[in-house]
């Protein structure tokens, strides 16, 4: 079990990350891109989480050689940070600083791969149809007729995918923070509390901390009824009532590493018929821990999870996405059952919010708690402190 | 200034018809045979600036009251059809589509789609968003469209024609109606809320990060949508760097002198309260600087009349530089998203050559006094409403051109 110091924000010795690790991620990427043929990969206006990964800035375009020359940047005004000295200014028009960058590259007739012009397995997962803006990518494609564009979300999704050691102390503090969010939650939620309070309450703790705004997800009602809206601003005109169930997704972010923790609460005694699918979800979820091994496949992983409760005459279900800069696969949802997933592997460094179902038989009753895990040779090393359990508030 | 819990049950159905209304007459009068507005990308991942990323999905939601909606509005009276993720309806779209039948599906196929079922395969397609616009996208000079799916709708449409209509769009929201001003109101109320937590919280010593978070939290327990809201912390000689994050490492002191744009929002409506803060007296130089800026002002209000040219009040604020100071116009809408004019040190004017001043714009009236030897450029503003007489400040707090605390 790791220990996180938060000390306040203005003791944090925190600079950014170092150029170790700029030259790792670099390297990564060219490595990736050069297996799959292309002669340099490109980040457009719209892609912030790839631009933030490889540059640490989030509104940048960004041209890395394959070939191991220098990259070109492009900001919005031409400033330069500890990582890249200078930049191509763009000042609100795009399209011809990053067509600019490409050439000054030699890329006027490459093979360019594209991050972010749709989405990936383990980057821009929610984002089906890529995250480019229209009116800056197509005037590059125009004034480059010989060069090819193609999509490399993948190039950039798989060097995110595992973690370098400055990242995951990153995520660790993030978790941290976000537990920190949580026990506020847990200290302030109460019937007849007004909800908006409530999230503020927590998101100022969070931020106090020194966690970048990144909006919390709060569900709240009645705890046999259906399921409530998700709320990822105050709600307004709403407040908590007794008997209520509350489920979050507290998340907050560290030198740009979005942790999630989730805590269900519930505002009365746990029922007795409740306490199997909590004990359940507690032995899925340490089952799963043990089994997240690197080279171990998804597929494999999925059907264990899926077929956990079936022995015990009850239903798992496999919940998991991945913790990174930002729409981090893989993601195995409800919504997104992992078919295409089935022959990726884990890998050491691999994280991911881990936050597997147990259910009752007849799937009445559900619980689910998560926490960020990062992957190690002996599993996955939960971050979160707190137990995996159901807080009842009474 | 009451709790979140005060009794806001959304806009009226009359409010949502008077939208569609005013963007199919701009259609009708531009010659489009409808409005699109595509899926467009997700302000997560383009965050160009604070304003940059509340506007990009701004258009969706002014139409639909949804945060990511493609919307078909014809021009010719129907009713729009109206793409989300899941299909689901709200109080002013009953029957909105699924963007795809799988999860994570191109939004590609539901909006060729929807465009065909509205009879457009060759029609003159006014698009919003394509580009920026007189007043809105304003600070999105290449658009904000997402450019996989709306690349893909376009081959699926050969033989209509797309072109852009963001002012199409951005005149309609120019205006605003009297439910649209009451939210401002309250988002501007929230904002100086924010405002007085700030002069609270920043004393010598404070971590700027705690700074941060209580004014943010004080305006969500409000019930404000967050926004990334800007503080710059330096001192009188040095203008500090600009946050729109906690910041980490840093404490206040005295003599720390903070300017700020604290935003919150309403019903969807952004307002921006600017007001200096120094943690000690302010410095004797700076006084005929606040002082001239104060009166610019006010001067400001009384010109900004319906029918006054932009060019005009540039011209006439500029007028008040005296004894080597120089004033000058800042300004930039306020509304729903990225909302213009924008007349700002960066901002290309051409835009606003021809526009005229409206009765019901609204905007952030924040203009700029550089002291003779260029040293010191100060700025104090609020949201401002345009009436007949010119404009009403929605603000409360005094003229106090820079608060100072202990």
């Amino acid at each position: 079990m790791c220990t996180v110091t938060l000390e306040s924000p203005a003791e944090s010795t925190w600079k950014g990350y170092s150029l170790a690790e700029r030259d790792r991620r670099w390297q990564r990427v060219r490595q990736l891109a050069a297996d799959a043929g292309f002669d340099c990969v490109f980040v457009p206006l719209g892609n912030g989480h790839d631009a933030r990964y490889l540059t640490e800035i989030e509104t940048a375009a960004f041209v890395l050689p394959t070939d191991g020359r220098p990259p070109v940047l492009v900001t919005d005004k031409g400033k330069g940070n500890a990582w890249i000295s200078d930049s191509v200014a763009a000042n609100r028009s795009w399209p011809r600083p990053m067509a600019q960058a490409l050439e000054e590259a030699g890329m006027e007739r490459a093979r360019i791969g594209v991050a972010g012009l749709k989405g990936g397995k383990l980057s821009h997962v929610r984002s089906p149809d890529g995250v480019l803006v229209h009116g800056a990518y197509e005037e590059v494609v125009r004034v480059l007729p010989n060069a090819t564009f193609e999509d490399a979300t993948d190039v950039v999704g798989r060097a995110r995918f595992a973690k370098g050691d400055e990242e995951i102390e990153c995520l660790r503090r993030s978790a941290a923070i976000a537990e920190a969010g949580i026990d506020e939650l847990v200290e302030i939620a109460r019937p007849g509390a007004d909800q908006a309070v409530v999230y503020a309450s927590v998101m100022r703790r969070m931020l106090r901390l020194g966690s970048e705004y990144y909006p919390w997800a709060l569900y709240a009602g009645p705890r046999d009824g259906p399921e409530p809206a998700r709320m990822t601003r105050p709600p307004v005109g709403r407040k908590l009532e007794s008997g209520w169930m509350i489920t979050d997704e507290v998340s907050a972010v560290w030198g740009g590493m979005v942790s999630q923790e989730d805590q269900p609460i519930l505002l009365g005694p746990i029922p007795e018929e409740w306490k199997p699918a909590i004990a359940l979800q507690r032995e899925v979820f340490e089952a799963g821990l043990e089994r997240m091994r690197p080279g171990v496949l998804f597929g494999d992983f999925i059907d264990f999870i899926n077929g956990f409760g079936d022995q015990r005459g009850m239903k798992t279900f496999v919940t998991m996405h991945g913790r990174g800069f930002g729409d981090d696969g893989p993601l195995l949802t409800s919504r997104a059952r992992g078919a295409d997933l089935r022959d990726l592997a884990f890998e050491a460094g691999a994280a991911f919010v881990w936050k597997p179902y147990g259910r009752t038989a007849d799937e009445r009753i559900s619980f689910n708690w998560g926490g960020d895990v990062v992957v190690t040779e002996q599993g996955g090393e939960l971050l979160s402190r707190r137990p995996i359990e159901l807080v009842s508030i009474t | 200034m009451q709790d979140a819990g005060a009794a806001w049950k959304g806009y009226s159905l009359a409010e949502r018809d008077r939208r569609w209304t005013a963007v199919r007459e701009n259609a009708a009068k531009a010659g489009f045979d409808c409005v699109f507005v595509p899926l467009c990308v997700d302000p997560g991942n383009l965050r160009t600036s604070s304003a940059g990323a509340q506007g990009v999905r701004a258009d969706c939601r002014y139409l639909t009251l949804m945060e990511n909606a493609a919307v078909v509005l014809p021009a010719d009276g129907r009713p729009p059809i109206v793409i989300n993720d899941r299909g689901r309806p709200n109080e002013w779209v009953a029957d909105p589509r699924a963007a795809a039948r799988e999860s994570r599906r191109s939004w590609a196929q539901s909006m060729s789609q929807a465009l065909l079922d509205a009879g457009m395969e060759r029609a003159r397609i006014g698009v919003s968003g394509l580009a920026g616009g007189t007043v809105t996208h304003v600070r999105a000079f290449d658009g904000v469209v997402n450019h996989t799916a709306y690349a893909e709708v376009l081959r699926a449409l050969p033989n209509a024609r797309f072109e852009d209509a963001t002012d199409v769009v951005g005149f309609a929201r120019y205006v605003k109606s009297d439910e649209e001003l009451g939210a401002l109101r309250r988002a501007t109320a929230i904002a100086e809320a924010g405002i007085d937590t700030m002069a609270e919280v920043a004393r010598p010593g404070v971590d700027e990060a705690e700074l941060y978070a209580e004014v943010t939290g004080r305006m969500l327990e409000l019930g404000s949508d967050h926004y990334h809201w800007a503080m710059n912390i330096g001192t009188f000689d040095k203008e500090g760097p600009r946050y729109t994050e906690p910041p980490l490492g840093r404490r206040l002191r005295q003599g720390s002198f903070i300017t700020n744009e604290m935003s919150a929002i309403w019903a969807g409506m952004v307002a921006q309260e600017v007001q200096a803060i120094s943690v000690g007296p302010l410095a004797e130089e700076w006084k005929p600087v606040v002082d001239l800026t104060m009166e610019v002002f006010d001067e400001g209000l009384r010109y900004m009349k319906p029918g006054t040219a932009f060019p005009d009040l540039i011209d006439h604020i500029a007028s008040f530089s005296r004894d080597g100071m120089r004033a000058s116009v800042g300004l930039h809408g306020r509304g729903w998203g990225n909302d213009g004019p924008l007349i700002t040190g960066r901002a290309p004017l051409e835009k606003v050559r021809e526009l005229r001043i409206e009765r019901g714009n609204t905007w952030v009236w924040k203009p700029h006094v550089l002291s003779a030897d260029g040293s010191i450029d100060f700025q104090w503003g609020g949201d401002v409403v345009v009436m007949e007489e010119g404009g009403e400040t929605l603000f409360r707090r005094p003229r106090e051109g820079v608060l100072c605390v202990p």
